[in-house]
């Protein structure tokens, strides 16, 4: 089987993080700019995949540096979906003690930070 | 020569913080503890303070008392703290001030613990502005005043505290944020120039004496910065007017230690930092600053003579009085000199006084209004008389302190201003003298507005005279202001090498200059021959062994350098 | 304590020049002793024997210090002519590397003159002030400040160094001060004290200034004075050698140096135009009148120049000067003298111009002359002063000479006495002013520093004549006449101090709190104690004669009037004419000092017998011719023309508008531009422009930067979509450029 090429890991992150940034400004429901995010971070999860897959630093000479070098990028992509998943859990919870409060969660409707 | 670690000098600047410190952890209803607790460490911190007078030598002009260990080597910062005849006046006047402030403090009556903690803290921090001898180190003294200032005026304030205390926070810090570049800036000129960047005062000086630390504009640029900082807090015209708000609505020792030390921080900057550290630029900007402090003179008794508030008067007072302290350090030579620092003692007793007194009658009568006064002299007759007294040195009364700095600030003036071959004109010391005339108009309307007259206010009227404890406390300051006045050797006797070394750091070419890195040193002696002098001693700062003594005919060229005419 | 000497002393002076100290010391004590324990002991003894002893606690220092200069002085007589001098020295008081100013009185006949003047005529008022304030209320009060006075009045007369001078004179100045408002509850005497203490300034303002130059004129010329000098302001470094240093100066410096020690001189001894005060500081008791305001402190600025005349004479620019404000201030205020009606307000007029004549003097180069009149003067004005005070005692402090007459029949003692003044300052042989007036006149007439000094001559003539008409109407108008014009009177109206708007809080703390205020009882008994039984003057009010401890005094004074001008100078001129020698003592004693006198050196003087018996004649003349004029007019009482000064006498009386002028001039258009200053300049520009401008500044930015704080998240999702998007954009072109 063929290798996809990076370019194409390059451009779906970038197609995903674009429509996760139009969701985020288009949408007024915070859960589905929720799930906009997301798209917008796993868009960043998909490109450290893919640039540890293929870019290596030149000073890797042995095989464990090698493979170190492989696994920074991972690293990246597991702290990104723990933040991620954090940030969900505070996000909902904050989405819920705001619907208790006002039965409403239209984003445009909260505007009490306008300065 | 130096102590590693901490010595007397780290023990004034940590004492009254360390009380502080101690104080907080006492419940805040134990209003006695608080007040004998305060007085009793400024105590300690004043007795402590006069073991610096005991053990100082006026024959040099090196720091005494230096002490100082690495803080971060990787900037080029140290702990270093040192005196000299200028400094020592000051940190003595600051412990006095303190010790009476907190003394008359027993006043205050609402949340004491914190009263007395922010003057312990303040205390420090002051004594500490006037021993740094890092940049970074009296840059942090010098922000560091602010604080405990702040609180004392946005909380035991008068009616306009808030926007006075953000107008005294803001305006000061302003001016200082310049000195923080200008600081950093000379880091890497000193880099630069030795190849590791240091703030040591001692070392940057070491270079501005060989001309090497910073020159033409950027010189310019940098004294610049630095004038600014101190010019707010002196404060100079135009940038005074953080002033009056500030003493007026401050607490009574707030006010007190503002006019009497805060004042002198920025005319103590001039004479310790901008002076030796950039010698041409002060010379070129003396005409300069000096025009402002005249116009600050005449200016200053003009809007004094015009209040209608006796502590704003007071205050007012303050930004003519302090144009006789710039007026005579920046004719830059000894009598000038002289004079100027024995106006900054001076203007700390007497004006400091008056804020003391005035703060004692609104006490009583919360007015500071002359319309509510008038004929206060025959319910308080003693409080009239230490009032009288107090006003007369203000008034530059000869015999009194006031005179003696006043009269040795315009003579050294004067005495710039006649040289044919000088920037600065004599109408500047000539108009000066007006000023004198019009401290008399405002300082004895006030006296008229307040003390004579028929009683017009009920309140006034049954008006009890001081007690003996606050007479004790004024009594104090009238002693300084005679003695000061009689017997000012005492107090010149120890300052004048030590204005010599700014005089010649400050007048004399590159490479003639005395440096306090130096251990040969160039001097002026009683005869006024200019005498190289070879310290023998490292550790011993007392013994100095003259090893050539230049004539004034042997010496012409460094003596045309020479501004000022006494030679 | 260590002496020097002039150079021509072969050996060191006695050692009993030290006491000269104590001279100086007696009053400071005497000042002490009543400041600290003055009201305890009035209290611990009671009124009567308190004040007994106060007074004489405050007289026995004065007197001592008399005593002690009588010793002195006569002890310097016996030195050599040409060694008259002693300076002994205590301790430095300015010592730096380039000033060296240590506290050190000079002994010589000048300061000894001075000396013997404050405190032989300065004990006399003192011993009558033990008796005019008798019933004041704050009797020790009053003599510490004059103790004091005396005390500064010395340290002026006997410093040898200028600083010296001049802490003896403000420090007389600042006493005028307090004694001109030691009746302070009303507000106009704390004016009129104000007054006399700011115009001085600006007198000080030049002396100080006076000061500098000399300073640096010495300081820069080290290689002329001894090797190693210090003292550039001591009289006996200084003026041996003022012909010496100044010979490498301009006209400019020499001659600004005298004019700017003048201005100073110009302030204290009231001459035109900073002569202000003087007539205001007539608010003052009586006593103050008599010794700060008359025979003393005013007479300072004449001391000054005569003890700097060596600068004076430098410079003909500045003798001119000197000589044209003295004579014309003699004039001016002899002219003014007519239009009053209070009878301390003619003596200070009269003063202002007799200070005048002495300024006359000093410009023509007869300081000796001069300072015969500071000294003659001090005998019959204070003499003059004092008879005042009795006539204002006896009549219940009412000043007005127009609700006087006749009374001569109720004080006899203080009228015989005060004729003798009158005649004394009118310059009636052999009164004692005669002798030193027409020696004035004479100096004027044969001065050769001035071009044509006849003019002064003439001025001063004419001064002469009207001094002898206004003291005539004075005299006639207190004591002569057959009405006794306050039976007509009619009562004097208190005026009532309205109560204003107060800002105090008496809340809180204040009302109830016992280590503040007094309690209503305490209150009310001070009230009580204070209040005033002051009694104006009655149609029914019978003047009686005053204390014994206020007319000995009086008769003291007289017979100094008398015979003091006589025997001072000897009987000068008309000795000279009769073609006997007697020496002029008050020149023979005074020459080492201020220089030989003006007639010694005139040759045409020598020569014509008739310019001489000229002179006498036409100065006894105008003193006859003034007398005569003004007796006839006056000596019947008021005329009804005068019952309110009309015209020209109404003009002089309000010194020719200039005091008016003067004061709307600079205090209240100064007071409105200042005020206006403040207001806009310093709270409207400089506070509300540039400081809380830019705070405004920093506001309104801040105003408009928060609408972009719209509060919708998807708002702020967009503007940092759109930032990202230019700041790659940026990244990208210049990378790939």
């Amino acid at each position: 089987m063929a290798e996809v090429p990076l370019y194409a890991y390059i451009l779906l992150s970038a197609l995903m993080f674009a429509i996760g940034t139009a969701g985020v400004i288009i949408k007024r429901n915070p859960i589905i700019i929720f799930m906009c995010i997301e798209l917008m971070l796993n868009a960043a999860n998909l490109s450290f995949l893919a640039f540890a897959k293929y870019h290596t630093t030149p000073l890797a000479t042995t095989p464990i540096e090698k493979w170190n070098a492989h696994m920074t990028g991972q690293m990246a992509v597991v702290f990104v979906m723990a933040v991620a998943a954090a940030e969900v859990a505070v996000g909902l919870g904050i989405i819920m003690a705001i619907f208790r409060l006002r039965h409403d969660v239209d984003i445009d409707e909260m505007s009490a930070m306008r300065g | 020569m130096e102590v590693q670690g901490f010595g007397v000098l780290s023990l004034l600047v940590f004492l009254p913080v360390a009380g502080a410190l101690a104080a907080s952890f006492v419940p805040r209803n134990l209003l006695g503890f608080h007040r004998w607790w305060a007085l009793l460490i400024s105590a300690f911190t004043l007795f402590a303070s006069l073991q610096l007078y005991v053990g100082f030598s006026g024959n040099t002009f090196h720091f005494q008392w230096r002490e100082g260990m690495d803080w971060l080597p990787a900037l080029g910062i140290r702990y270093q703290l040192g005196v000299d005849g200028i400094s020592l006046w000051l940190i003595l006047l600051t412990s006095l001030i303190s010790f009476l402030g907190i003394w008359f403090s027993f006043h205050v009556r609402e949340r004491v613990k914190e009263f007395m903690i922010w003057l312990l803290i303040l205390e420090g921090a002051m004594i500490g502005v006037f021993c740094a001898l890092d940049l970074v180190l009296f840059y942090i003294f010098f922000e560091a005043t602010l604080i405990p200032m702040y609180f004392l005026i946005s909380i035991w304030g008068g009616k306009n505290r808030v926007y006075s205390s953000v107008k005294f926070f803001l305006f000061t810090f302003l001016g200082s944020i310049f000195m923080l570049v200008a600081i950093v800036a000379l880091y890497f000129i000193s880099k630069a120039a030795t190849g590791e960047g240091t703030f040591d005062l001692i070392a940057l000086q070491a270079l501005a004496a060989d001309g090497r630390l910073a020159t033409g504009p950027i010189e310019m640029w940098l004294f610049a910065a630095f004038a600014l900082a101190f010019a707010v807090k002196v404060p100079l015209f135009p940038v005074h007017t953080w002033l009056p708000d500030a003493h007026t609505e401050a607490p009574t020792a707030g006010s007190m230690i503002l006019a009497a030390i805060m004042l002198k921080m920025g005319t103590y900057g001039f004479l310790r930092f901008a002076f030796p550290l950039f010698p041409d630029a002060a010379v070129q900007a003396a005409p300069f600053l000096m025009g402002l402090s005249v116009v600050g003179i005449i200016y200053g008794a003009i809007m004094a003579a015009v209040q209608e508030d006796w502590k704003r008067l007071v205050a007012y007072s303050s930004v003519s009085h302090l144009g006789f302290v710039m007026l005579g350090i920046f004719s830059l030579n000894h009598n000038g000199l002289t004079g100027g620092t024995l106006q900054a003692i001076n203007h700390g007793i007497s004006t400091g006084a008056l804020f003391l007194l005035v703060g004692m009658v609104y006490e009583r009568t919360h007015t500071r209004l002359f319309q509510d006064y008038g004929g206060l002299k025959r319910r308080m007759p003693m409080f009239a008389t230490l009032f009288l007294l107090i006003m007369l040195s203000s008034v530059g009364l000869p015999s009194t302190n006031g005179f003696i700095g006043e009269f040795l600030a315009m003579l050294g003036a004067f005495q710039a201003g006649a040289n044919a071959n000088s920037a600065i004109p004599l109408w500047m010391p000539v108009l000066a003298g007006a000023g004198v005339v019009l401290a008399a108009v405002y300082l004895l309307w006030m006296f008229q507005k307040v003390f004579y007259g028929p009683i017009r206010n009920p309140v006034v009227n049954r008006l009890r005279d001081i007690r003996p404890w606050e007479q004790a406390v004024a009594w104090v300051f009238v002693v300084f202001v005679f003695w000061l006045g009689l017997y000012p050797k005492f107090f010149t006797d120890k300052m004048q090498t030590s204005l010599n070394a700014v005089r010649h750091q400050t007048l004399q070419p590159p490479g003639a200059r005395p440096a306090w890195a130096d251990v040969r040193t160039i001097d002026i002696n009683a005869n006024g021959d200019v005498v190289v002098v070879q310290r023998d001693d490292l550790n011993d700062l007392g013994r100095w062994t003259e090893v050539a003594v230049r004539t004034p005919s042997g010496h012409q060229p460094q003596r045309l350098a020479m501004r000022g005419g006494e030679e | 304590m260590e002496f020097i000497t002039t150079p021509h002393a072969e050996h060191l002076p006695d050692p009993v020049f030290h006491w000269a100290w104590l001279i100086l010391l007696a009053p400071i004590v005497g000042f002490l002793f009543q400041a600290a324990l003055g009201r305890r002991i009035e209290l611990a003894l009671g009124k009567t024997a308190g004040r007994r002893l106060l007074g004489f606690a405050a007289v026995v220092p004065v007197a001592a210090g008399f005593i002690l200069s009588v010793l002195l002085a006569v002890r310097l007589a016996g030195m050599d002519e040409h060694s008259r001098l002693v300076i002994t020295s205590w301790f430095p008081w300015i010592d730096l590397q380039t000033l060296l100013v240590p506290f050190e009185l000079r002994l010589d006949p000048l300061s000894l003159t001075m000396c013997l003047i404050v405190t032989g005529v300065g004990s006399l008022i003192h011993v009558y002030a033990t008796g005019y304030m008798a019933d004041d209320g704050d009797y020790s009060r009053f003599f510490t400040y004059f103790n004091l006075f005396i005390a500064f009045m010395l340290m002026l007369a006997m410093g040898n160094n200028l600083p010296l001078v001049f802490i003896g004179w403000e420090g007389v100045g600042l006493c005028s001060y307090l004694l001109i408002g030691y009746w302070y509850h009303d507000i106009e005497n704390a004016k009129a004290a104000n007054k006399a203490f700011i115009v001085n300034r600006i007198g000080d303002w030049g002396f100080a200034l006076g000061i500098f130059l000399l300073y640096w004129v010495y300081a820069s010329n080290q290689d002329l004075l001894p090797l190693g000098e210090r003292r550039y302001l001591s009289f006996d470094v200084i003026l041996p050698l003022a012909e010496q240093v100044l010979a490498g100066y301009g006209p400019l410096i020499v001659s600004v140096i005298p004019l700017l020690l003048f201005v100073g001189a110009v302030g204290k001894s009231a001459q035109w135009p900073l002569y202000l005060w003087l007539p205001d500081a007539m608010a003052g008791p009586t006593p103050v009148s008599a010794l700060i305001h008359a025979a003393t402190m005013v007479t300072a600025g004449v001391y000054l120049v005569a003890r700097t005349h060596v600068f004076f004479e430098l410079s003909t620019l500045s003798m001119a000067v000197v000589a044209g404000i003295g004579a014309f201030t003699a004039l001016f205020a002899a002219t003014v003298a007519f239009g009053q009606t209070d009878i301390k307000k003619v003596l200070a007029y009269s003063t202002v111009s007799q200070l005048g004549y002495m300024f006359l003097a000093c410009g023509v180069g007869a300081f000796g002359a001069g300072m015969f009149h500071v000294t003659t003067h001090a005998f019959f004005k204070a003499l003059l002063f004092l008879g005042s005070g009795a006539v204002i005692v006896a009549m219940s402090h009412n000043q007005d000479l127009r609700k006087y007459g006749n009374l001569r029949k109720y004080i006899p003692i203080t009228c015989w006495t005060m004729l003798i003044g009158w005649l004394a300052i009118a310059g009636i042989p052999p009164f004692a002013g005669f002798w030193s007036k027409d020696e004035i006149l004479a100096s004027a007439f044969f001065s050769n520093l001035v071009q044509t000094p006849q003019i002064l001559w003439f001025i001063g003539w004419v001064t002469a004549f009207l001094t002898a008409g206004y003291m005539t109407r004075m005299m006639m108008l207190t004591f002569y006449g057959n009405g006794e014009r306050w039976r007509t009177a009619e009562a004097h109206a208190h005026a009532d101090h309205s109560q204003e708007h107060f800002h105090a809080d008496h809340g809180a703390q204040g009302e109830h709190d016992l280590a503040y205020f007094l309690t209503d009882d305490e209150v009310r008994a001070i009230e009580e104690e204070e209040h005033e039984h002051h009694h104006g003057l009655t149609p029914e009010h019978e003047p009686r004669e005053v204390l014994p401890s206020m007319w000995v005094p009086l008769v003291a004074l007289a017979a100094l009037s008398l015979v003091g001008g006589a025997a001072l100078s000897g009987l000068n001129p008309f000795a000279h004419l009769l073609g006997v020698h007697i020496p002029h003592l008050f020149e023979a004693w005074n020459h080492p000092s201020v220089g030989l006198s003006v007639l010694d050196e005139a040759s045409a003087f020598r020569e014509s017998i008739a310019i001489e018996w000229a002179l006498i004649g036409a100065s006894i003349g105008a003193a006859v011719l003034g007398i005569g004029l003004f007796a006839r007019r006056y000596i019947k009482g008021l005329p009804e023309s005068e019952a309110e000064p009309q015209g020209l006498q109404r003009l002089a009386g309000e010194q020719w508008l200039y005091d008016r002028t003067m004061v709307r001039l600079f205090v209240d258009a100064g007071g409105k531009f200042a005020n206006a200053f403040y207001r806009i300049f310093d709270s409207g520009i400089i506070d509300g422009i540039f400081v809380n401008g830019s705070a405004k500044l920093v506001g309104a930015m801040g105003l408009l930067l928060r609408r972009s704080q719209t509060g919708s998240v998807r708002f702020y999702a967009l503007a940092i979509a759109v930032g990202v998007v230019f700041a790659l954009s940026y990244v990208i072109y210049t990378t790939t450029r």
